[in-house]
């Protein structure tokens, strides 16, 4: 068989996982990639940089006498690791077919969807499942006074929070259908995501338009804050200090921060690190348990970032009521209310579940040198 | 003197870090750049402006002329902006100042509002401040 005939056979199963559905990537794929390009190359690789926020593999293409380089964009470690694949999977002289879509600018790079090896073996995919859901709910975790556990359950068994069943933000009750970064499907739905006022509503509609490119968290390694940690791919996980009364809320994606929750009932002022004129990425929270919810009242926001995936935007106007709580010990319920004078008509509100991820670190993914 | 405090304000940008983009109102902040041809309050500009979720608030050249902003709108069609401040010539007679601009690279960190200005007098120019 010739190398003619093995590749074409290559890129019939290139074809079959070009439908698998996109995995979780750490910003918006369109913001640099071009969905309405599909490519398919062919070559043998000269280099794979196995690094965070994404792997690259290198490839040698030739066109006629021509040899060019081109860069296939991947999933992060982290997602390759976690679906068996590692740095040494394929190497330098392998050859390999790659489908996927091209850049917006032209250059020579393209986003994986498949990477098939010249055998027919493809690599480097990732499917991210949640994980099942036992058949019968289990009891929510508790500590000896009654109050619900937000962490790891009893015997020290790790876990933390993810797949969020919404990854960005929208009105209760609004149907706008947007991908997992927040990009909509059709952005004349963009005035029904929320009560934005004109300003807000037209900044959006831009950040929109540019495909979320100058999202601030991908290019500056801006934190999370706001509900935007509980949107996220890597998943949060919360360290109750009940000596110190406080809850620490560690961030698995962004640059992997932490956030914490005062409930020892102390104000929002004087808070270590901020006041009134040093607002915050994280802002000033206090949270009080009424019943089984924890409510969390944070103030003293910055405009330094985005609060959500999709790009919304805020003031330091903003006051954020966040009702979190565990109906069941696979389940989170995240409630906000979202009330920003500065940026919207009137306060909003929105709803979402994180699955409980058992027996495992949280992932630690990390934004570095201003790269997401 | 206000020269010279502006001097220092501009060698001081050149040599900061460069500026994260303010990711709130577009006009919030502090902008610094020029009004070609003022001869009443000089060529360089200082504008420090404000929103508190219905009204642009601000001051032009704070700490030396301090003219308040009595007007300012944001038309987020084209980002158009328009300002109206009250100030006073050398001779303490009343002028009122109106820039119109736009906004430009409204996502970046260096955007700028670009456009004109002009005076009660009859006075105008070219108006261009940028983002700190």
């Amino acid at each position: 068989m010739n190398l003619l005939r093995v590749l074409r056979s290559v890129f019939v199963v290139a074809l079959i996982f070009a439908s698998a559905p996109l995995v979780l990537g750490h910003h918006e794929p369109l913001a640099k990639f071009d969905d309405k390009k599909p490519l398919r190359i062919r070559g043998v690789v000269s280099l794979v940089d196995w690094r965070n926020p994404h792997a690259h593999v290198f490839v040698n293409v030739k066109t006629g006498e021509q040899v060019s380089n081109w860069a296939v964009e991947l999933e992060s470690p982290i997602d390759l690791e976690a679906n068996g694949w590692s740095k040494t999977t394929i190497q330098a002289g392998d050859q390999i077919a790659v489908t996927g879509i091209a850049a917006r600018d032209g250059s020579r790079q393209i986003l994986g969807k498949t990477v098939v090896m010249a055998s027919g073996k493809p690599i480097f995919t990732v499917n991210v499942m949640p994980p099942p859901m036992p058949l019968s709910p289990q009891p929510t975790p508790k500590w000896p006074d009654g109050q619900p556990k937000l962490g790891s359950v009893s015997g020290g068994v790790q876990g933390y929070w993810a797949f969020p069943s919404a990854t960005a933000l929208v009105e209760n009750g609004v149907s706008a259908p947007m991908d997992e970064w927040g990009l909509l499907k059709n952005i004349g739905d963009a005035s029904k995501v929320a009560p934005m006022q004109p300003w807000a509503l037209q900044l959006y509609k831009e950040r929109q338009q540019r495909f979320l490119r100058d999202d601030p968290m991908y290019l500056n390694c801006k934190p999370p804050g706001g509900p935007r940690q509980f949107e996220l791919g890597h998943g949060v996980q919360f360290v109750e200090d009940r000596v110190r009364q406080r809850i620490f809320v560690l961030i698995g994606s962004g640059n992997n921060n932490y956030r914490i929750v005062y409930t020892d009932g102390r104000s929002h002022q004087g808070q270590v690190g901020g006041d009134d004129e040093n607002p915050l990425f994280y802002g000033r929270a206090v949270g009080k348990w009424q019943g089984d919810t924890l409510t969390i009242d944070t103030r003293g926001f910055n405009e330094d970032f985005w609060f959500t995936n999709g790009g919304l935007p805020h003031t330091d106007q903003l006051k954020l009521i966040e009702k979190i709580s565990r109906p069941n010990l696979d389940t989170l319920k995240y409630d906000l209310t979202v009330d920003d004078p500065g940026a919207y008509t009137r306060p909003w509100s929105a709803t979402w579940t994180l699955r409980w991820v058992a027996g495992k670190e949280m992932p630690r993914h990390l934004c570095q040198e201003n790269r997401s | 003197m206000k020269r010279l405090v502006f001097a220092l304000l501009m060698t001081a940008s050149v040599f900061a870090a460069p500026a994260s983009a303010q990711e709130g109102h577009p006009l919030k902040g502090s902008w610094l750049g020029t009004w070609t041809g003022n001869k009443i309050h000089g060529n360089d500009v200082l504008l420090v402006l404000s929103w508190d979720g219905k009204n642009i608030t601000g001051t032009i050249n704070p700490g030396t002329d301090n003219i308040a902003v009595k007007n300012a709108t944001l038309n987020p069609e084209g980002w158009l902006v328009h300002i109206e401040a009250d100030a006073k010539d050398k001779s303490g007679q009343p002028l009122t100042y109106t820039i119109d601009g736009k906004i430009e690279n409204l996502p970046l960190a260096n955007r700028v509002i670009t456009g004109t200005w002009k005076d009660s007098h009859g006075d105008t120019g070219a108006f261009k401040i940028g983002r700190q």
